[in-house]
């Protein structure tokens, strides 16, 4: 985004809006264009009474080009046809059985909440995940962007590339969930950005969870809300 | 979008938080889902939906989103979403869902204990849990607690601390009622998971205490 210098009236209402705060006062105000995630929020909230704020084409061109793909939920990921972060996880579990039993989903969301994140440090988790013999998920837009999708590793020209926030998306069988608590979950304070986790678990017939017990005795905390399928999809995957 | 997950806050400040999020599955049941859709934006509004929006609609109804453009823009769509601020609305809501056996998954976020109960009462039985493991990284970028409250009632992020911080100084400063500066707060949310109705308790919450420090999990 941008602002157009002989526009602006410099009545610095947009500055608050920006959720990665990178709009300064300057002889104008002005968009530093490095922290930028094209998210579109001090466009689309219609906060300049001017009409000062524009997205530039550059913001369209790759690499750049992913900022927005990421960061603005009405921009649609054009291999991937869908919007946002954009993955189904457990939303539609129900119908696609993605995660059965004994098995486990685990979201690693980068840069959430509010401090945004460059895909250096998504490929530092990525390559020790796929380091375990872990692979990271199709269904995810992230998987387009890994250079070898054995190793992890990003393509070069995405790597210094700022979004607003990336979620990795993982299978883990039920006996891999330790081993992977213990390896990647430390990994995640060298990380320059932070990182909410989530996982995926299919409810016991009972009605119960013995995952939050399991990741309990490994030391994680498991938070009081969570987002929970109640079972009305058709045809149901039981 | 494990938009509605990361929800920051005490199980008291979270009892009366709750989103309603309907979406048609790729390869299953998402060509033509529109009509379908739409049924469930009016059993939405039936029941004292706060607010609500999706990804991909400009704006979030409380922000001004054109609810008869909302209803035909749902031919291109493959999921909607609403938000709720108290038990039986979403209680009525799962019963009339359940009833209308449209074959959409359903996904409500909240407590889980309470939404299992919820679920139970309406006749459900829950299928999948996303569990959330909390923020972990470097946790000293993160904004102070009352901030991050309510940040995070935008899963996508776009809700600024500074935005944040700067209605509850307006609200202290008595220039603005906690109901404004929740509906200012909103705009930025176009999926319309911000729960103003709790937002205007935090900034209540964040006038009266001045705000907390910065917290750890």
């Amino acid at each position: 985004m941008k602002i157009d210098p002989e526009a602006c009236v410099s009545c610095l209402g947009c500055i608050d809006y920006c959720p990665m705060g990178c709009i300064h006062e300057g002889e104008v105000l002005f968009i530093d264009q490095d922290e930028c995630v094209e998210c579109g929020v001090c466009l689309h909230t219609g906060v300049c009474a001017v009409d000062a704020i524009y997205q530039p084409e550059e913001s369209l061109v790759y690499p750049r080009a992913i900022r927005k793909q990421f960061s603005d939920p009405g921009a649609e990921h054009p291999n991937f046809k869908a919007w946002g972060r954009g993955t189904e996880e457990a939303k539609t579990n129900d119908v696609t059985g993605k995660f059965s039993h004994g098995e486990y989903g685990m979201l690693f969301e980068f840069g959430r909440p509010v401090t945004g994140t460059r895909f250096t440090e998504v490929q530092k988790i990525a390559m020790a995940i796929c380091d375990m013999g872990i692979e990271i998920l199709k269904e995810n837009p992230v998987y387009g962007l890994l250079e070898d999708t054995r190793t992890g590793r990003i393509k070069k020209e995405f790597l210094h590339e700022k979004v607003l926030s990336v979620i990795l998306e993982i299978r883990v069988r039920k006996e891999q969930l330790p081993a992977v608590v213990e390896k990647i979950i430390p990994l995640l304070a060298d990380v320059d950005t932070v990182v909410s986790v989530g996982l995926v678990t299919r409810f016991e017939e009972n009605g119960s969870l013995p995952v939050i017990r399991d990741l309990e005795k490994l030391g994680m905390q498991v938070r009081p809300n969570a987002k929970i399928n109640v079972g009305l999809g058709r045809p149901l995957i039981s | 979008m494990s938009h509605s997950l990361h929800r920051y806050g005490s199980a008291e400040s979270l009892k009366n938080d709750f989103c309603i999020y309907s979406r048609a599955a790729r390869g299953v049941n998402r060509d033509n889902c529109g009509e379908k859709l739409r049924k469930i934006l009016a059993l939405y509004l039936s029941g004292k939906a706060v607010n609500f929006g999706s990804s991909h609609s400009p704006k979030c109804y409380l922000a001004g989103l054109d609810l008869e453009e909302y209803a035909k823009s749902l031919d291109n769509s493959y999921g909607i979403i609403a938000t709720f601020a108290d038990r039986s609305s979403v209680l009525g809501v799962l019963k009339k869902m359940k009833e209308a056996d449209l074959g959409i998954s359903v996904v409500v976020s909240g407590l889980i204990d309470e939404v299992k109960e919820i679920a139970g009462e309406a006749g459900l039985v829950p299928h999948t849990a996303l569990l959330s493991l909390g923020t972990h990284g470097k946790k000293s970028l993160l904004p102070e607690e009352g901030t991050r409250e309510i940040v995070t009632m935008c899963g996508h992020s776009l809700v600024a601390s500074g935005l944040v911080r700067s209605v509850a100084r307006k609200v202290r400063a008595g220039e603005q009622t906690p109901a404004q500066g929740a509906l200012q707060l909103t705009r930025p949310c176009t999926c319309g998971i911000f729960n103003t109705k709790r937002c205007e308790t935090l900034l209540e919450k964040m006038c009266e205490t001045g705000g907390k420090d910065r917290t750890d999990e």
